[in-house]
């Protein structure tokens, strides 16, 4: 077990660093190819003072002659930023000069509420669902199951929030404000945009919302494992140990079907990240996926490396935590 | 002679101790299947008592798994229905019992053990869970205590080491060892019948006969009923003291093991027994039965058997040959099962 989770660590460590190489690499061909963002420093004025790009220049990092030729990987400022990430510093925004590292302290907290909100959704709904239609498979209840959760799933998200946003979160927010007050929970819940003073009340809307992207694959997914595991052999044993049904259901099925459940999951969570961006973006959250689209619309390049490896570093870890998880539930996978 | 049920506050209710221990009647089991019905068991009755080995003998798809299933009370249902007669346990009639008083009577009463106990096994619980599971749910063991019952199975059953065996994994043990932890499972709670589903099928020879042994011993120590079912009567000549043959879903013939291999009285019986591989016969070609068994969908009329009966006549097709007694304790299903007996056939 000991040496599993340590071989999981080391190849999620070297995932990282090569995630981390391909994004510096891919910023520096595209200042090689599309030009020195630290014109943008200086509006719209197409001409600065050489001397002054120069001081902008240096002030970024994009002074090293590397970005002038095309194709080169500048290891040297891949190293230097190397070093400042792990001394904590991620530099400063190229427009307003804000610190990086105090506004991913307001972006990720946001963007890992808005998950765990939308995790908890997706996985309830799926498992509810699943188990519902697998206990009645091949029947209406299985065929509605399908067919509602195709088409959650079909319909975008985008249009979800905006009819969640310009139809029912005014009049659900008078209605409940009506009853409970202002600043009541209930109050707060169904506010059409997010609000810095309630940073978790108003985002479980908008993280249920995005929990139901993927819903029929999960759901799906649950439901046929979980078929799988009720006409299996041991569930049939288990049967003759004249067990209690809900003891087979929890001891012998559930945890059986966890291992594709929390695959889909851990993709699902991937997934999620574009999710994301369309509901902070329509919900007004200061989250990372606004925070990353908004970098790359203002070629901010720093930021757009740090939201990336912000990213990356979600990903991966939620793929660590996956593949323990699949330790701690499978004994054949954990003596491997 | 009254005596208690082994299982102190377990005791089923309305048992008669001096009924037998489990008779099997007219018992019968259709399958819906899209629409239609189709019989798998069509009138079962056989017995088992106290220190007795019953075994079932027939091809794949004759009912012989269906009726342990059926008297175990885990049919799949749908698409299995019980749609006649009765399991009776210590004379009472397990087909009128509530779900909860069944339920008691698995693992309690019966005990069960599969063919194939790789996967019969749950993969994810180690096997001293898998056999306390049963003290902590039937009997409101302590978790401790239950893992010590475990090791004490284990080691009757045969397994060297069970101590650190205990938590270990089904895919920790080879075939022969997994099938005898299936045993210290069905024995754990101590059945007055164990169920022996195919028990060895899945096994090497030499292992089969390990295990067919262990079976052997352990309902002679436990003075069990045991009922076997295997499609091979070459296992179950050492074992058994009756034989019931089935097939296409009915019992064909049952007798003692020596009426059996001595003087079938039915014609499938005997062309079975011609096709047991014997070293008298060695270099010989194997005699088989020709033609496949019949769709349970699309049984043929009269005997079941005729189309592959090398004794079938004109009238083997139209009419059902009743189920006869030809000598004391022997039973066959056949127009001529007196001549198939008197070896006139």
């Amino acid at each position: 077990m000991g040496r599993y989770v340590i071989r999981r660590l080391l190849q999620g460590l070297l995932t990282l660093f090569i995630t981390l190489f391909l994004l510096h690499y891919l910023m520096a061909l595209s200042v090689q190819i599309r030009g020195n963002p630290a014109l943008l420093f200086f509006g719209g004025e197409r001409t600065p003072d050489p001397a002054m790009l120069a001081q902008v220049e240096r002030l970024y990092g994009l002074d090293d002659a590397c970005y002038d030729r095309t194709g080169d990987p500048c290891l040297a400022p891949f190293v230097e930023r190397m070093q400042n990430y792990a001394r904590g510093d991620f530099g400063t925004t190229l427009t307003g000069n804000q610190d990086v590292g105090e506004l991913l302290a307001i972006w990720i907290p946001n963007t890992l509420r808005l998950f765990i909100f939308a995790t908890i959704t997706l996985v309830t709904l799926s498992m509810i669902l699943g188990t519902w239609a697998a206990r009645h498979h091949g029947r209406f209840v299985d065929h509605s199951v399908r067919g509602t959760t195709i088409l959650i799933d079909s319909v975008p998200v985008f249009l979800v929030l905006l009819a969640y946003v310009y139809i029912i979160a005014v009049p659900l927010t008078n209605w409940a404000r009506g009853i409970w007050g202002d600043e009541s929970f209930m109050g707060q819940l169904f506010r059409p945009s997010y609000s810095a003073d309630y940073p978790w009340v108003t985002i479980i809307i908008p993280g249920i919302i995005v929990g139901t992207v993927g819903l029929a694959t999960l759901t799906r997914l649950v439901r046929a494992s979980q078929l799988e595991n009720l006409g299996s052999d041991y569930v049939r044993t288990a049967k003759a140990k004249g067990l209690k049904r809900m003891r087979i259901t929890v001891v012998h099925v559930v945890r059986n079907s966890m291992i594709p459940i929390v695959t889909g999951v851990g993709y699902t969570f991937a997934y999620m990240l574009s999710g994301a961006v369309l509901t902070e973006g329509v919900m007004g959250i200061p989250g990372m996926g606004r925070m990353i689209f908004q970098a790359v619309q203002r070629q901010e390049t720093n930021l757009v490396i740090v939201g990336l490896t912000a990213s990356a570093v979600v990903v991966i870890t939620v793929t660590m935590i996956v593949d323990l998880l699949y330790a701690a539930l499978d004994p054949r996978i954990r003596y491997e | 002679m009254a005596q208690t049920l082994r299982v102190v506050g377990d005791t089923l209710p309305g048992a008669d101790m001096n009924a037998p221990l489990l008779e099997v009647e007219d018992l019968q089991v259709e399958f819906a299947v899209r629409g239609s019905r189709i019989p798998a068991v069509r009138g079962a009755t056989f017995a088992v008592e106290q220190g007795q080995t019953l075994a079932i003998v027939g091809e794949s798809g004759s009912g012989k798994s269906v009726t342990s299933q059926a008297v175990m009370g885990i049919l799949d249902s749908p698409p299995g229905h019980i749609t006649g007669g009765e399991v009776r346990l210590h004379g009472v009639d397990l087909l009128q019992q509530d779900a909860e008083t069944r339920r008691t009577v698995r693992a309690n009463h019966i005990g069960m053990v599969f063919q194939d106990a790789l996967s019969a096994l749950n993969p994810l619980w180690s096997v001293g869970f898998q056999i306390g599971e049963l003290f902590r749910m039937h009997r409101g063991t302590s978790r401790k205590d239950a893992k010590l019952k475990a090791i004490e199975l284990l080691d009757l059953v045969g397994i060297p080491d069970a101590k650190n065996r205990v938590g270990q994994y089904p895919h920790q043990f080879s075939g022969g060892m997994r099938q005898r932890v299936m045993i210290a499972m069905a024995l754990a709670l101590d059945p007055e019948v164990l169920i022996a589903d195919e028990p060895t099928t899945a096994l090497d020879v030499t292992v089969q006969a390990q295990i067919m042994r262990l079976l052997r011993q352990i309902q002679e120590d436990r003075d069990m009923g045991l009922i076997l079912i295997t499609h091979d009567l070459g296992v179950v000549a050492d074992v058994a003291d009756e034989v019931a043959v089935m097939y296409a879903g009915r019992i064909m013939e049952q007798a003692g093991i020596h009426q059996i291999f001595e003087r079938p009285a039915n014609p499938y019986t005997k062309a079975l027994l011609k096709a047991i591989p014997r070293v008298d016969t060695l270099g010989q070609e194997l005699e088989v039965i020709s033609g496949l068994p019949p769709n349970p969908g699309a049984l043929p009329g009269g005997c079941s058997f005729h189309p592959r009966c090398w004794a079938a006549e004109d009238k083997c097709s139209i009419e059902d040959p009743p189920y006869e007694t030809v000598a004391t304790g022997h039973r066959s299903r056949c127009h001529f099962a007196e001549e198939v007996y008197r070896d006139e056939r």
